[in-house]
C-alpha cells in the first residue's frame, strides 16, 4: 500500500489565472525516497506543502492527498505534526529559538510531551546528528551547514514516518550540501523513513533517490526511477535534462538506447569502454593580457583586530577589462574578506591596490572608482517599494539626467523590464539576482565583484545568468566571481584561480586550471581524466566521445 | 463563524476596559492607599510590587488571547529591532528608536500587543545595558506607551494613522509618560520622601533628558512611521496575518 | 573570573535568593542590614567578576548614591539635632543626613546585586522559569532573543552591501541619515520575510496545539532542596526578628533603635547567612576541591 498518494490534485493561488498544480497524481511507497524536480517556480514547493496541511497554500483546490489511505486533512492536527517531518530551504529562517538544546525541544513541547521523555528525545537526537559540542551554544555560533543538520535533528526528534524537504541544501555550499545530503540518505536507508525531497543539486542527489519526479508547468512530466528519468527526459528533448548529472548526459547523448550511467564513477567506466584511444584538448597557450590590468592587487595583507590572524597574506590578484575571473576555495579562506578589501570596506596594512595604474588610498570609495561589490543576498540591496523605483535611485546617483531611460535600458538588457513595478522581495531568487545586478551596472562600474552570485539557482536560470555575464564581459568589464560553484566558474570564467589561507595559492587559465585540480573540477572533467584530457565541459566530452 | 469572531471582540473590548481599569484607576489608587497606608517611607518597594501587579493582567491578557503563530513572530521581530535599535544608538543617552518601534508597533497591532511589546523591549535591551531596580519602571512606561499608541491609533481595517497626530503623540507620550514614570522612579528608588519639593526637582532635573527623548521618539516617528506600517501591512496583505 | 558555583543551582533557587535578599535589602532601612548586604553583594561581585567588575559597578552607582545623600537632607527637614541652616532658613538635621547615607547604602547594594543577577540569570533561566506558567511569552522572549543577533549582523551586512554601490556619504550628515534609513528599511523587511517563514517553521512543528509543555535543561535536585530550606529558614527567621522589633532602627523624629541583644544579633546573623549563601557556597566548592586535590 502507498503511503503517500496523491490523486489528480489541481489547486491555482487566488486571482493568478493559472493552475499552479494541474491533476497531480503519485504515490510514494513507505520508506521510498522520492526526489522531486523541475525548474524553479514549476510547483514544487507547492506540492510539498499541501503534503502537510499546516502548510498547505490558500487557493482553489481540488483532488486529494491520502496518507495511509487516509485523507491527510482528516488527520488528527496532533499526527500531522509530528508524523510529517518539513525542513524548508533557510536554515536560519527556521531555527525558532535562542538555544541548540531548546531548538531540538520545541517539536517536542508543542505536542506535549513530558521533561523526562523531551530529555531522552533531545539527547538522542544530539549525539545522533553529533551536535554534542554545541549543544549549549547560541543557534547564531554555527555554520550554514550545521544550522541545517539542526533544523533536520529537530523536525527527527518528533519521530516522524514522513520527511519532506524543499530545496534544503540551496543555501549551503558543496561540503555542507554534501553532509546533508548523506545525512538525509542515512535517514531514509537506516530508519526506513519515506523521503519526498525537492533539491537543483542533481549531480549529489539523484544517485540517493529511488525515483525522481520531475514537474514542469504544475504537472509531472516523468515519475520513475533515477536512470529511467534521465532517458525519458533525453527522448523528450526536455529543457530539464540540462540539469542531469554529467554521466547521465553523457551517457545518454552518446549511446541513446542504454541505460545512462548516473555517478561519476559509472561515468567512467562508460567512458572507458568507449574509447580505446586517448584524446585531447589542447590547452590554451596562457598568453600575456594586451593591456595592463584594470584592478591590481599586490601582496595585500589584512586582520580584523590588531592582535588577531591575518586573514589575507600576501594576496596577489590581477582583474582585467573584458575578462571574468572565477575564484574558488573552502570556507573560511578569506574570499569575502577579499572583496571587502577589493572595495575599500576594509583596509589592508600591508600590500598594494592599483586601479588603472593608480594607487588605491585606505578606504577609498568604491563608488567613485567604479568598482561595484554585490553581496551573496541580493535581497540586502533593494530599499525602494518597488524595483522600478529601487533602480531609478541608482540611476541617478551617477546623473540625473537620462536615469529613466537607462532605467529601461538596463532593464532590458538583464531581462527584468517586467519586474519593474513589483516590489524586490515580491521576486524569485534569479529575478531577484538579475534586479540586483541591473541596479549595481546603473552606478556604471569598471570593476564587478560577485559573492555566491549563483546561491539557490537552478539550472537553467544558472545559465541564463552565465550567458548574461559573458554578454557584459563584451562591453569591457572586469569581472571577478568569487563562488562556491565549480561547474559554473569552469564554464564562463576564463581565468581562475584557487584561494586557500589568505592568498591565491595556484592561478591559471579556467581551463588549465581546473584541469590540473583533483577535487575542485568538475564532474565531466572527473570522469574523462585518463580518456580526454583537458575536457571541462560535460559537452565537450561528448563532443569528443562521439567523434 | 460570525459568532466566535463577535466573542473574540467581547473579549478584545472586556479585555482593553479592564486593562485601561488597572492602568488608570488600580495602580494609582494602590499608589495612594501605600503612601497612605504605609507612611514608614518604603515606597521603593511598594512602587515596584505595584508595577509588577499594574503589568500582570497585560501579560495574562496576551497569554490568554493565544495569538496566532504570525503575529507572534512579526511581534517578536518588531521587538527585536526596538531592541537592536537602542543598542545601535546606545552612544547618544536617552536618543533612541525604542520608543517609536514601540508606538508604531501599538498602531499596527493594537493596545494589547503595544503593551507587550514595550515592556518586551525595556526588559530585553537591559539584558544588554544591565538589569537593575530601574527595570519594571521602563518596562512599565514603555508599555504605556505601545498601550495608548494601540487604543488611539490602531485600525482593525489596517489603514494607515495619519502622520501627524502620530508624531505628537509620540513625542507627548515620550515627555510626559516615559518622562514622568522615569523620574518618579529616581525619587522612589532614592528612598526619598514623596513631596511636591522632590518631585519637581526630579522633574526639573530629568527636563533636558525627556526633550532628547521626545524630539528623537518624534524624529524616528516622523521617518519610520510610514514605511514601517506599510512594510507591516504588506506582510499583512500577502500573508493574512493579524486577522483574528 | 572564576567557575561560579551558584551559576548551576537551579533558577528557581537563584530567583529565590535575589528576591529575599531584595526583599529586605529594600524593604528594612537598618544600617547593620544595610552594611551586611552590602558587603556580601561587593563580595559576591568581586568572586564572579574581579576586582575591577565592583569598581565599574561602583563608579557607575556612586554618582546616584552622592546625590541621593545630598538630596534627602536638603529636603528633608525632619529630625531634631540640628546641623546648620540653608540658605532659605531650612534646617539640616544629623538625622536627615544619615538617612540619605543608608538610603545611598542602600541603593549601591541594590545596583550590585542587580548586577549579580544580570551576571547569573541568564535568559535561558528565565525561559526555564516562567516556561509553564506564561508558554507563549516566554516563547516570545525567546524567539526575540534569536532575532536581536541576527539583526544586528545582518544590519552590518545589509549597510557594507549599500555602501558598496553607493556614493560616499563623506562627513554629510543628510547623507548619513539617508544611508540609514535605507539600511532600517532594508533589514525590516528582510526580518518580516524571515519573520514569515519562521512561523511556517513552527506551525509545521505543531505549534499552536493544546497542551503545550515546557522543557528545560535544569533539574531541581538534592542540593537545590537543602538550598531552598536555607533561603526560606533564614529569610523567615530574618522577617521575624523585622517584624518583632528585635531588628529595628528608627530616624524620624529622632534616632532610636534596638540595643544589641541575643535577638537582635541572631535575626542580624540569619540576614547574613541569607545574603552570604553564594559565596559560601563558592567557599565550600573550593575547599572541597582542594581536600580532593591533596588526595591525589
Amino acid at each position: 500500500m502507498a503511503h503517500i498518494k496523491i490523486e489528480d490534485l489541481t489547486f491555482s493561488y487566488p486571482n493568478s489565472g493559472f493552475n499552479a498544480l494541474e491533476s497531480v497524481s503519485l504515490e510514494v511507497g513507505a520508506g521510498e525516497f522520492l526526489l522531486v524536480i523541475g525548474r524553479s517556480g514549476c510547483g514544487k514547493s507547492t506540492l510539498l506543502r499541501h503534503l502537510k496541511p499546516a502548510l498547505a497554500p490558500h487557493g482553489e483546490r481540488s483532488g486529494r492527498v491520502l496518507f495511509d489511505a487516509f485523507p491527510v486533512e482528516e488527520l488528527p492536527e496532533r499526527e500531522q505534526a509530528a508524523r510529517i517531518g518539513f525542513v524548508f530551504q533557510h536554515p536560519d529562517d527556521q531555527i525558532v529559538t535562542d538555544k541548540v538544546w531548546h531548538e531540538l525541544a520545541f517539536g517536542l513541547e508543542s505536542l506535549g510531551l513530558s521533561k523526562e521523555r523531551i530529555r531522552l528525545r533531545v539527547a538522542e537526537m544530539a549525539s545522533y546528528f553529533s551536535l554534542e559540542d554545541m549543544f549549549y551554544r547560541g543557534v547564531d555560533e554555527l555554520s550554514g551547514g550545521q544550522k541545517q543538520l539542526l533544523n533536520l535533528a529537530s523536525v527527527m526528534a518528533m519521530e516522524p514516518d514522513v520527511l519532506i524537504l524543499d530545496e534544503p541544501t540551496s543555501q549551503l555550499d558543496p561540503i555542507a550540501a554534501t553532509e546533508f545530503l548523506s545525512t538525509v540518505k542515512k535517514l531514509n536507508t537506516e530508519l526506513g523513513l519515506t523521503v519526498i525531497m525537492s533539491e537543483h543539486r542533481l549531480e549529489e542527489a539523484m544517485p540517493f533517490a529511488d525515483r525522481t519526479a520531475v514537474m514542469e508547468a504544475g504537472r509531472i512530466t516523468v515519475c520513475a526511477e533515477p536512470r529511467e528519468t534521465a532517458k525519458a527526459l533525453f527522448e523528450m528533448g526536455s529543457p530539464m535534462f540540462r540539469a542531469m548529472p554529467s554521466a547521465a548526459r553523457i551517457s545518454c547523448a552518446v549511446r541513446p538506447g542504454d541505460t545512462p550511467a548516473l555517478t561519476v564513477n559509472e561515468g567512467r567506466e562508460f567512458v572507458s569502454r568507449l574509447s580505446p584511444e586517448k584524446k585531447s584538448i589542447p590547452l590554451p597557450a596562457l598568453k600575456k593580457p594586451a593591456e595592463a590590468p584594470l584592478l591590481r592587487a599586490d601582496g595585500l595583507f589584512f586582520r580584523y583586530e590588531k592582535d588577531g590572524r591575518d586573514i589575507l597574506k600576501g594576496l596577489d590578484i590581477e582583474l582585467c577589462r573584458g575578462g571574468i575571473y572565477g575564484l574558488v576555495g573552502g570556507n573560511g579562506a578569506g574570499k569575502s574578506t577579499l572583496l571587502s578589501v577589493l572595495s575599500g570596506q576594509n583596509a589592508p596594512y600591508r600590500g598594494r591596490l592599483t586601479l588603472n595604474g593608480k594607487r588605491l588610498k585606505p578606504r577609498f570609495s568604491a563608488f567613485e572608482n567604479r568598482i561595484a561589490h554585490l553581496d551573496q543576498d541580493p535581497r540586502t540591496l533593494f530599499s525602494a517599494e518597488t524595483v522600478e523605483e529601487d533602480l531609478y535611485n541608482a540611476a541617478a546617483s551617477r546623473n540625473e539626467e537620462g536615469a529613466k531611460e537607462r532605467v529601461l535600458a538596463i532593464a532590458e538588457l538583464m531581462d527584468a523590464a517586467d519586474c519593474l513595478k513589483r516590489h524586490p522581495f515580491d521576486l524569485s531568487g534569479g529575478e531577484q539576482q538579475r534586479a540586483a545586478i541591473a541596479k549595481v551596472l546603473l552606478t556604471e562600474p569598471e570593476v564587478l565583484l560577485l559573492d555566491e552570485p549563483t546561491k539557490g539557482m537552478d539550472a537553467a536560470v544558472k545559465e541564463a545568468f552565465g550567458k548574461k555575464l559573458l554578454e557584459l564581459k563584451e562591453t569591457g568589464l572586469a569581472i571577478l566571481v568569487v563562488s562556491h560553484d565549480i561547474e559554473f566558474c569552469a564554464e564562463f570564467s576564463d581565468r581562475a584561480g584557487f584561494m586557500f589561507d589568505g592568498s591565491v595559492s595556484s592561478e591559471n587559465s579556467a581551463r588549465g586550471f581546473f584541469c590540473e585540480n583533483t577535487f575542485y573540477t568538475t564532474a565531466a572533467n572527473r570522469i574523462a581524466r585518463g580518456f580526454f584530457e583537458n575536457a571541462l565541459l560535460t559537452e565537450e566530452v561528448i563532443g569528443l566521445a562521439s567523434e | 463563524m460570525p459568532q466566535s469572531e463577535e466573542k473574540a471582540k467581547r473579549a478584545r473590548v472586556l479585555g482593553v476596559i479592564a486593562s485601561a481599569l488597572v492602568l488608570f484607576v488600580l495602580v494609582p489608587g494602590v499608589i495612594a492607599l501605600g503612601v497612605a497606608v504605609w507612611d514608614n517611607r518604603k515606597y521603593f518597594l511598594i512602587s515596584i510590587l505595584i508595577l509588577i501587579l499594574s503589568m500582570l493582567p497585560f501579560f495574562l491578557s496576551f497569554e490568554r488571547r493565544k495569538p496566532s503563530v504570525r503575529e507572534l513572530v512579526t511581534l517578536a521581530a518588531m521587538i527585536a529591532i526596538g531592541v537592536a535599535g537602542r543598542a545601535a544608538f546606545y552612544m547618544v543617552p536617552q536618543f533612541k528608536p525604542s520608543a517609536a518601534i514601540t508606538i508604531i508597533t501599538g498602531a499596527a497591532f493594537g493596545a494589547g500587543p503595544g503593551f507587550v511589546a514595550g515592556a518586551m523591549i525595556a526588559f530585553v535591551s537591559n539584558f544588554i545595558f544591565g538589569q537593575g531596580p530601574w527595570t519594571p519602571w521602563q518596562m512599565e512606561a514603555m508599555g504605556v506607551m505601545g498601550f495608548l499608541a494601540g487604543l488611539l491609533f490602531y485600525r482593525r481595517d489596517g489603514r494607515l494613522p495619519k502622520l501627524v497626530p502620530l508624531v505628537i503623540y509620540g513625542a507627548a507620550a515620550a515627555f510626559l509618560v516615559y518622562g514622568i514614570i522615569a523620574d518618579t522612579s529616581t525619587i522612589f528608588t532614592a528612598n526619598s520622601q514623596v513631596s511636591w519639593q522632590t518631585l519637581l526637582a526630579a522633574y526639573s532635573s530629568g527636563i533636558v533628558f525627556n526633550l532628547i527623548h521626545a524630539a528623537a521618539t518624534a524624529i524616528f516617528l516622523l521617518i519610520l512611521a510610514r514605511p514601517l506600517l506599510k512594510k507591516l501591512n504588506r506582510i499583512r496583505v500577502k500573508y493574512g496575518i493579524l486577522e483574528a | 573570573m572564576r567557575r561560579d558555583a551558584f551559576n548551576f543551582v537551579h533558577p528557581a533557587v537563584s530567583m529565590l535568593f535575589f528576591l529575599f535578599v531584595t526583599l529586605i535589602t529594600a524593604f528594612v532601612l537598618h544600617p547593620v542590614i544595610t552594611g551586611i548586604s552590602l558587603a556580601a553583594a561587593c563580595v559576591y561581585y568581586i568572586m564572579i567578576k574581579g576586582k575591577k567588575g565592583v569598581l565599574f559597578c561602583l563608579s557607575f552607582a556612586l554618582p546616584v548614591m552622592l546625590l541621593v545623600a545630598v538630596i534627602n537632607p536638603l529636603f528633608n527637614h525632619a529630625g531634631t539635632r540640628i546641623l546648620f541652616y540653608l540658605w532659605n532658613g531650612n534646617a539640616v538635621t544629623l538625622e536627615a543626613v544619615l538617612y540619605g547615607v543608608n538610603s545611598a547604602c542602600m541603593f549601591a547594594a541594590l545596583i550590585i546585586w542587580c548586577a549579580c543577577l544580570t551576571s547569573v540569570m541568564s535568559a535561558d533561566k528565565y525561559v526555564c522559569l516562567f516556561g509553564g506558567l506564561i508558554p507563549t511569552l516566554s516563547l516570545l522572549f525567546s524567539m526575540v532573543l534569536r532575532f536581536v543577533p541576527r539583526l544586528l549582523s545582518r544590519i552590518r551586512r545589509v549597510s557594507a552591501a549599500q555602501l558598496g554601490v553607493a556614493p560616499p556619504i563623506g562627513k554629510s550628515p543628510v547623507k548619513g541619515v539617508k544611508h540609514g534609513l535605507s539600511v532600517v528599511s532594508v533589514t525590516v523587511s528582510w526580518a518580516l520575510e524571515s519573520a514569515v517563514n519562521m512561523s511556517d517553521s513552527m506551525k509545521s512543528r505543531g505549534y499552536g496545539l493544546k497542551g503545550r509543555t515546557s522543557y528545560s535543561l535544569f533539574r531541581f535536585d538534592g542540593r537545590d532542596l537543602v538550598l531552598t530550606a536555607v533561603l526560606v529558614v533564614s529569610f523567615a527567621a530574618s522577617c521575624a526578628a523585622c517584624a518583632l522589633k528585635a531588628v529595628w532602627f528608627r530616624y524620624y523624629p529622632s534616632i532610636k533603635f534596638t540595643p544589641p541583644g541575643f535577638f537582635p544579633i541572631a535575626g542580624c546573623a540569619a540576614f547574613a547567612l541569607l545574603c552570604f549563601v553564594p559565596v559560601l557556597l563558592n567557599v565550600k566548592e573550593d575547599i572541597t576541591w582542594r581536600i580532593l586535590r591533596s588526595r591525589i
